[in-house]
């Protein structure tokens, strides 16, 4: 094969190349692993949700901290056509006093399905009540299993039975309690430490209690089958929206509009990678141009001389993925937990797919070069 | 018997007042087995009718026809495949692929070709050894000198067992004795072979070689010898 003793004859030179294009698949890879990072720390409480459906207070937006649906809605979407299973979950803001700073986020209260977060460190389950479970990027904070943080300023505790992962909303670690710990936390943070300071005012916390009892943000559902999204909203009607977990996450705090700033520095690192990798071989062929009009006055057909350059292309832009892949790791692996990193061998698939694809349209370039080498050039020396 | 027929060959480049003629109606034949020198200085259209020859370029009127087969009328693929199988060519700047050996050169023909086999490559070291390279095989052709050089681009174009072969000043590059030598070379391995060569030279010794001088001037014919 030609093109693989053109490179093992040039080591130093394809060496080079397959480095040029490793780097581009760094940062292509890193650049996926980034911007999914961003978009599973600000969505994947919500994304990760256990449920083939999320159901929310009509109007809202799609929006976690405005929704809110009373106990009496709850069991009209568990009892609606198609609902195989529904759990109720809460969303409040917090304010952690952690070993190494404070810091604001948001605890979801759980009606039931704690098994679908995975534990990586502690225990799993339904906590009891001020207990939680906590995303595992929580321990930047110093926070550990066995920890009994303060919530501020509104006089709780919570402790942490076990770490879960991917687990982030806006960025920041949510703690998963069980509802009756979120009601808790919902209510002190309406009153703070009102209701205990005053008798007065108990007959108005008492009031607020009730009617806070069982209401949560939304309700995740799962269907049963052959029932779809928009079965389930057509049969609840106007006074919920009804979407995917992946819809659910892809909405509101800015999500749309971070996604598609996410997407398009994605697509410009592809253009500008194949583009690079293209001239890459561009300039590889212009080199040779002598020796292609050579090889095709001998008889050589322009497949051949294509079929050794996707040859060439083909090992260059694998060793490219190898030296790629290893440095994204690498960046991967030096990276602080809390950083927006998020490395899914699916979305790296496709990136090395994209990755070839690139080298092949590249290839084109040279193509078009190939196709217009006259073979008779290799005769031609100032003389006709 | 005539192998090849070149009849009125015209080439013009350019068109309009900007034409240049650089063949205007040659015409002569080479018989089979036999090794014509086409002598011209520089300028005169010989390169041109070695590349109309081997199907590079086109005529702009004439006709050229190798055993019966009319040449001229092929398009680039077949003429890509007539010169593979058919045509031996030789350049001036022996366009030996630089990250190939000696012998890989040779057997670059046969890669051409589809495959290479295990009697290919005992053909190759064959040739090479007739040529005095046995213990260049595997030499590298920036390791090779110029001579080196020139002898393996000539085995290689005998690796596919050419018609014709087509030499393009074989002797530019090298210094008379040498270039001497290459061109005796080549006219034993010619009438060995019984296939028919013509050589593109400016320099009338080495023409000497050939069974037959052409000289082109202006691109026309003229003198046959």
């Amino acid at each position: 094969m030609l093109a693989l003793s053109e490179i093992l004859h040039s080591k130093l030179k394809f060496a080079l190349i397959a480095l040029a294009i490793g780097l581009i698949v760094a940062l292509t890879m890193t650049l996926s692993a980034m911007s999914e990072g961003l978009v599973t720390g600000m969505t994947g409480a919500k994304g990760n949700l256990d449920a083939d459906a999320v159901v929310f207070q009509g109007d809202t937006y799609l929006n976690l901290e405005r929704s809110l649906l009373t106990a009496e809605e709850v069991e009209r979407v568990r009892a609606a056509d198609g609902v195989a299973e529904a759990y109720g979950v809460g969303h409040i803001f917090i304010s952690v006093d952690a070993p190494a700073k404070a810091f604001d986020t948001r605890a979801f209260g759980l009606e039931g399905d704690f098994e679908q977060l995975p534990i990586v460190e502690g225990t799993g389950g339904m906590p009891t009540d001020g207990e939680a479970i906590v995303d595992e990027t929580a321990r930047a904070d110093g926070i550990e299993v066995g920890d009994t943080l303060a919530l501020t300023p509104i006089d709780r505790e919570l402790t942490v039975i076990g770490f879960t992962e991917n687990r982030r909303y806006v960025m920041a670690p949510v703690f998963y309690v069980n509802l009756k710990t979120y009601e808790d936390l919902r209510v002190a943070s309406m009153f703070g430490a009102m209701a205990e300071t005053t008798d007065a005012e108990l007959p108005s916390a008492t009031h607020v209690t009730d009617a806070v009892d069982g209401s949560v943000s939304v309700v995740a559902v799962k269907l049963e089958p052959g029932v779809t999204v928009d079965d389930l909203a057509q049969t609840l009607g106007g006074e919920f929206d009804v979407v995917t977990p992946d819809e659910a996450a892809l909405a509101g705090n800015g999500m749309p509009v971070m996604v598609l700033a996410v997407n398009g520095i994605q697509v410009v690192s592809f253009v500008i990678g194949a583009l690079v990798i293209g001239v890459f071989f561009y300039i590889t062929t212009l080199h040779k141009t002598g020796q292609i009009a050579a090889v095709k006055a001998l008889g050589a057909s322009n497949a051949f001389v294509y079929r050794q350059l996707l040859a060439q292309i083909l090992v260059l832009v694998t060793l490219g993925a190898l030296i790629g892949t290893g440095l994204a790791l690498g960046a991967g692996a030096g990276m602080p937990s809390t950083m927006a990193f998020d490395p899914r061998l699916d979305r790296w698939a496709v990136t090395l797919g994209l990755v070839y694809l690139m080298a092949f349209v590249g290839s084109l370039f040279s193509l078009r070069s190939i196709l217009r080498i006259d073979p008779a050039t290799a005769l031609d020396h100032a003389e006709h | 018997m005539s192998l090849l027929q070149v009849r009125d060959v015209s080439k013009t480049y350019g068109s309009g007042r900007a034409a240049v003629a650089a063949l205007d109606g040659v015409t002569f034949s080479v018989e089979t087995g036999s090794m014509l020198a086409i002598l011209g200085p520089s300028g005169s259209g010989k390169t041109t009718l070695l590349s109309i020859i081997a199907g590079l370029l086109q005529p702009s009127s004439g006709e050229i026809v190798i055993d019966g087969d009319p040449i001229h009328l092929r398009s680039s693929r077949t003429a890509a495949a007539y010169r593979r199988e058919k045509i031996g060519l030789v350049f001036q700047d022996y366009h030996l692929i630089p990250y190939l050996s000696a012998v890989e050169n040779l057997l670059l023909m046969p890669r051409l070709a589809g495959r290479v086999s295990a009697e290919h490559r005992e053909k190759a070291r064959g040739l090479l050894g007739e040529f005095g390279l046995e213990k260049r095989a595997k030499h590298m052709p920036s390791e090779l000198s110029g001579g080196e050089r020139q002898r393996v681009a000539i085995a290689r174009a005998l690796m596919n067992d050419p018609e014709i072969m087509l030499v393009d000043e074989p002797t530019a590059n090298l210094d008379t004795e040498r270039g001497t030598q290459v061109v005796t070379m080549l006219g034993e391995h010619v009438r060995g072979r019984a296939m028919t060569c013509l050589m593109v030279t400016h320099d009338g010794r080495m023409a000497e070689g050939a069974d037959r001088i052409l000289r082109l001037i202006d691109g026309r014919v003229a003198e046959s010898l």
